[in-house]
């Protein structure tokens, strides 16, 4: 079956199995590199993409449910300014080892940052609670989130 | 999952139920997905889709109950002022502790109650809040309350039917309720769950109710034990609350597994069932920390 | 200087962007993916595999299984030739010994075909009793490898020991006789995964010139290309392993995993092969840590003396024997020299059973002997009524001192002798019990809370004396950029971006003018790869070497140009400078192009006949619900030498992921297996390792030594930091409820019951 949707921003339609799920099809189909497979259980967050703006973990989502929606990647927030100081703080705070689940670090954080509110570093704990990284502890991903939060306001 | 071959997208709850019968047995409803994808099963050939059933509603009505349609997502749950405002926001604190963030943009409570875990984690505050559950087989719409929809670890009464959605009568609003995983890690499946409820006016609690997760074939409610709830004086409360999470305890017929045994599974009910009857009432928990303080 | 600085981590903006980088980022043309069909019996004769249906199966290219490859006895170890583990694999084995071992391979022109294919295949099995008991497995009749190992490691043919160990320095039964205090316990230590988030994944293809090219995610390329040249009988110069950007390994990828299989695969059908493990597979079918049972007894004299120490390992190493020796010789090696006693009985038995295979896992057997061995001190400074931090202070290792064991440890080589030219432990000690508040403990933050302190010494080696080494190509160019090669392998932890500080150091240029590739077989020297912490001391090692000889060749040019002794040319600040004579680097660079007209380039080796060890003393904090037995991990400190360090974010960075790791090991992670050899936890569902919700509050100290056997002074990071944390926590909890868990992970249950006994 077709899927129509809105990929970062530009209107695309390819053709999938009823059974696909939305991680394989953005991956392997539509070359979304950026969305990383780890666990195909939901749990460790590397394949997390934004669907009309909340993060979810495409490998838990299955691709039809995307059709007529609009997704967005970490290759979408390439120019964001928001991302693109997110990003450049990970790599000043050392937040980046093996940097295989640093997209869905960043994709579910610039979420989190997007929905305004005041910013603790618990907050920053639970945002970041479904991303499994192996390398970092967590600890200088926290750091880096809390230098752009403090930057920001 | 990847064996489905074909795609419904009904516009009505009954329309969908009406599909689903069509497909004999060979159907799946199909709400967030999470979970069909995450067990990866293989026996299922369409897909019903219900993001058009418009099932996604929130609401309190005129009477003031709490309306959740079945395809609201934990996230809804989480985030709305409709839950928030209920019961002390109970409902929205369990979903908040219901997987991640991320997977809680998609889950829904629906596939939560229809996957129907023992430890299925949006179920025992709402059975705490004595929530009815309605459901339609394309023709007529039936209900009944949640303590009876589970017939068994992973079985309900559905049979085909579609989960509409649940009702919470507008009478527990101003109750005070609380849930609580008991988890290896922060973020885990139930070793243990409970909620309880009170209703408390001035200094008398007029009723209460207690449920538990994770510690019997389905979740449960300690109806015998909520007994000792009922009428009870603020006053006599910390020796009552014990001798409910006693009650209660001995009420559950847990399982060992990998992840803990039935005994401690038992006494943990003991532990949270008093804290949390403790926490609701805004009381000192005394008997316990054995003397200690 | 760039070294001792936190510059950019060099691979870092790619990584941060999504960019592709990863095995599967890139996907060849025509690219077939293959599935293997795993074993449902823990132990089991394959007699036949009809692939006739699945062969039939629109999609599918090719099903192999054992009677289409050949039996070659080889370990998958990723190891020093000759291999210091039994040669008890093939490619396809006639005979299953795990749930999940392998018993055929479907490719197909797309995953889902490959999966609805492994469903259409008919295998006949002569099902085997199993032993599953790691206890019992060297009493059990049944005889999980009947072949003879032909490395001579394993029992093979003859019992279950896939590896023996037996050490006896001085007289332990003597020594225990005039003790004052003589304590003995037995420890649990659990099975764990190193749970990597990108799983192993290789591609392979066939080129243009009829080479077999290897895409993989592994720790050791050069390994790779030896065992598939042996296993596929085929010449080395046949085969090129790349390795790109890895997702994590800690271990699990110094193995051979799935190259053999999409190589085969590539080879029959002259098509891309891609093979990828879901996290289930990752969970049954990678590696594992050890599971082990620790038998120790320490002997004391009334003023705190250790004396004598007898440390007897049982230890799984499930249906194959990868690294059983060695990671079981490490056990010892890493924990006894910590309180160097002249009294020392070491014994390994490690076994095979017919569960999911052990394998290397960061800190590679240190963690459990550190877990034994510092709780083990905890309970001989109680019966001796000693302070638990004074008694480590009296006995453990100083600068200068010898390390007792590792001369008497043969891993298929004889060991080296070790002497302590750099330790700061003392001082590591007195910041952590300062940070931690080690005499000023904090009190409760509820009444039903018990509070305590723990502590957890722990040492480990930079890289394996005498075996590791690597070399390292430096090329400089016309505009004074330097092309660096590495054998090395950056997986993660940042070796590239170290690697490439010390090589601009060296030269006196920017660290920008660096630009390095790691690893690919055809293009880069030598290394053994990304283990036993070895990368910033072996391959930094020989990284400086060739610089320095790129240097010279400079130096030379430009003292037949300045007519000045060579060896008096400075290089610093992109300089070089000679009395007056001066010229920029660029400038050098230039001239050694378009004037002398040579390339200046160098490779250069280093080995070590030394491991320096780097140590850490690591507190733990905790709360102890005293009605639920959950720990509370409310701080944890990590003091450490690590000798100088050279990127100061990326070596706190090594703290805080392996603290992770030990705290989950401490406390929430242990795959499970019944008794019929099958995993009840394959996913992080139910297998649980730390979130960011976990995480303790975490405070690091380094105290630098200058670790006289690298000119940089560095040692090591990656592991040491790992071995810390279960003692620590399981100290602090005993320290908080007065009883004592001797097996991990301690779990609410395991406290619950304690405390429950003790009440």
């Amino acid at each position: 079956m077709i899927i129509e949707l809105n990929l970062n921003g530009k209107q695309v339609a390819w053709e999938i199995s009823p059974g696909d799920r939305l991680l394989d099809a953005l991956r392997m189909d539509q070359g979304a590199v950026s969305v990383k497979r780890g666990c195909e259980s939901g749990d460790c967050g590397s394949c997390c993409v934004l669907l009309n703006g909340e993060p979810v973990n495409t490998c838990v989502v299955p691709a039809v449910k995307a059709s007529g929606q609009e997704i967005t990647t970490l290759e979408g927030l390439a120019e964001d300014e928001l991302m693109k100081k997110l990003q450049s703080s990970f790599l000043d705070s050392g937040a980046v080892q093996c940097g295989y689940c640093t997209p869905g670090m960043l994709i579910a954080i610039w979420a989190r940052l997007n929905t305004g509110g005041t910013l603790t570093e618990q907050d920053v704990r639970h945002a970041l609670s479904g991303n499994l990284c192996r390398c970092t502890g967590y600890a200088k991903p926290v750091e880096a989130i809390l230098k752009v939060w403090e930057d920001k306001s | 999952m990847r064996n489905i071959s074909q795609w419904f997208n009904p516009e009505s709850p009954q329309e969908a139920a009406q599909m689903m019968r069509d497909t004999k047995g060979k159907g799946c409803y199909l709400a967030g997905g999470t979970d069909l994808l995450l067990e990866n099963r293989t026996d299922f050939e369409f897909a019903v889709d219900l993001s058009a059933t418009g099932l996604n509603e929130i609401a309190r009505t005129e009477t003031g109950d709490l309306f959740i349609g079945s395809c609201a997502t934990l996230h809804d749950l989480e985030t709305s002022p409709l839950t928030h405002e209920f019961a002390d926001g109970a409902i929205a604190f369990a979903a908040a502790g219901c997987g991640n963030r991320p997977v809680r943009s998609t889950a829904t409570v629906g596939g939560n109650l229809c996957n129907a875990l023992p430890s299925a984690d949006m179920v025992p505050v709402l059975l705490a809040l004595d929530a009815v559950v309605f459901f339609t087989d394309g023709e007529s719409q039936e209900s009944v309350p949640l303590s009876e929809f589970f017939v068994g670890p992973r079985k309900t009464v559905l049979d085909g039917s579609l989960l509409i959605g649940l009702a919470i009568s507008g009478q527990y609003a101003n109750w005070k309720v609380i849930s609580r995983k008991l988890t290896r890690t922060v973020e885990d499946i139930s070793l243990v769950q409970v909620a309880v409820g009170l209703e408390i006016e001035s200094d008398t609690i007029l009723r209460g109710s207690v449920a538990m997760g994770a510690v019997a074939p389905t979740p449960m409610r300690a109806t015998e034990a909520e007994v000792l709830l009922i009428d009870l004086p603020l006053a006599d409360a910390p020796v009552a609350f014990a001798s409910v999470a006693d009650l209660t305890a001995a009420t559950c017929s847990p399982i060992d597994d990998h992840r803990a045994t039935a005994q401690y599974r038992t006494e943990m009910v003991e532990v949270l069932t008093r804290r949390l009857l403790c926490e609701v009432a805004g009381i000192e928990d005394v008997k316990k920390y054995r003397g200690e303080k | 200087m760039s070294t001792g600085c936190n510059v950019p981590k060099i691979d870092g903006d790619k990584l941060v962007r999504g960019l592709p980088a990863f095995v599967d980022d890139i996907t060849p043309a025509g690219l077939l993916y293959a599935k293997i069909l795993r074993s449902p019996h823990a132990h089991a004769r394959i007699i036949s595999v009809d692939i006739t249906k699945a062969m039939a199966l629109e999609g599918v290219v090719d099903v192999i299984w054992h009677k289409d490859v050949k039996q070659i006895p080889h370990t998958r170890a990723g190891q020093s030739y000759p291999e210091p583990s039994p040669y008890d694999y093939t490619v396809m084995p006639t005979k299953a010994r795990f749930v999940g071992d392998r018993v055929a391979v479907v490719l197909a022109e797309s995953l889902r075909i490959a999966e609805d294919a492994l469903e259409l295949i008919d295998v006949e099995y002569e099902v085997l009793p199993a032993v599953t008991d790691f206890t019992q497995s060297l009493d059990s009749d049944v005889l999980i490898h009947e072949e003879p190992d032909p490395r001579g490691i394993s029992k093979g043919g003859e019992s279950n020991l896939a590896a023996m160990i037996d050490v006896h320095l001085g007289d332990v039964d003597k020594a225990l006789e005039t003790c004052d205090v003589v304590v003995s316990r037995v420890y649990h230590l659990p099975r764990v995964q190193a749970a990597h988030v990108e799983p192993h994944i290789s591609i392979a293809w066939i080129d243009e010139d009829n080479r077999l090219i290897v895409r993989t995610s592994t720790q050791v390329p050069f390994h790779l290309r030896r065992m598939l040249s042996t296993v596929l009988e085929m010449p080395e110069s046949k085969i090129r392993v790349i390795k790109p950007r890895v997702g994590g390994g800690f271990g699990d990828k110094q193995e051979l995993v799935c190259e053999d299989l999409v190589s085969v695969l590539a080879i029959r059908t002259g098509k891309p092969v891609r093979i990828e493990f879901t996290r289930e597979e990752e969970f049954v079918a990678a590696r594992l840590r050890h599971r082990q049972r620790i038998s120790m007894t320490t002997g004391a004299m009334k003023d705190g003396t250790l004396v004598a120490n007898r440390m007897k390992v049982l230890a799984d190493t499930g249906a194959y024997g990868s690294h059983a020796l060695t990671v079981q010789a490490n056990t010892g090696q890493k924990t006894l020299p910590l309180y160097p006693m002249e009294n020392i009985h070491y014994h390994v038995d490690s076994v095979y059973t017919n569960n999911p295979i052990s394998g290397a896992f960061r800190g590679y057997g240190a963690p459990q002997g550190f877990f034994a061995l510092e709780c083990q001190i905890d309970e001989v400074a109680k019966e001796l009524g000693m302070d638990r931090l004074e008694l480590r202070k009296k006995n453990h290792i100083n600068p200068g001192e010898d390390d007792p064991i590792s001369a008497h440890l043969n891993e298929g080589k004889p060991g080296m002798a070790r002497r302590m030219n750099s330790c700061a432990l003392a001082e590591c000690i007195a910041s952590g019990a300062d940070e931690i508040g080690w005499n000023n403990k904090q009190e409760p933050t509820h009444p039903r809370f018990k509070r305590g302190i723990g502590v957890g010494l722990a040492m480990q080696g930079s890289g394996i004396a005498g075996v590791d080494w690597g070399a390292a190509t430096v090329k400089l160019n016309d505009d004074c950029s330097v092309n660096l090669f590495v054998g090395a392998t950056d997986i993660g932890q940042g070796s590239d971006t170290v690697l490439s500080q010390m090589c601009a150091d060296e030269l006196g240029i920017d660290y920008e003018k660096i630009v390095i590739l790691s690893s690919d077989t055809d293009l880069t020297p030598f290394d053994v790869g990304a283990y036993a912490s070895s990368t910033t001391y072996v391959s930094g090692g020989a990284v400086v070497k060739a610089a320095t000889k790129l240097r010279e060749q400079l130096a030379e040019v430009l003292a037949a140009k300045w007519d000045v002794p060579a060896e008096e040319i400075i290089f610093a600040d992109n300089k070089a400078e000679c009395g007056d004579h001066s010229m920029t680097m660029t400038e050098v660079a230039n001239f050694a192009f378009y004037e002398a007209k040579i390339q200046p380039m160098a490779t250069a080796s280093f080995t070590s006949d030394d491991s320096p060890a780097p140590f850490a003393a690591q507190f733990a904090d905790v709360e102890v619900d005293t009605e639920t037995g959950q720990v509370f991990v409310r701080k944890f400190v990590s003091s450490c030498d690590f000798g100088k360090i050279i990127h100061p974010l990326m070596a706190e960075g090594q703290v805080d992921g392996a603290v992770a790791q030990g705290l989950g090991y401490a406390l929430c992670e242990e795959l499970h297996i019944d008794d019929e050899g099958r995993v009840l936890n394959p996913h992080f569902l139910d297998y649980k390792i730390y979130t960011a919700l976990d995480m303790p509050e975490m405070k690091i100290i380094f105290h630098e030594t200058n670790e006289p056997s690298h000119k940089y002074g560095v040692k090591a990071a990656g592991e040491v930091v790992i071995d810390g944390p279960a003692p620590a926590v399981v100290n602090a909890i005993t320290d908080a409820i007065g009883k004592r868990s001797y097996t991990i992970p301690a779990t609410p249950e395991r406290i619950w019951k304690l405390i429950k006994e003790t009440s």
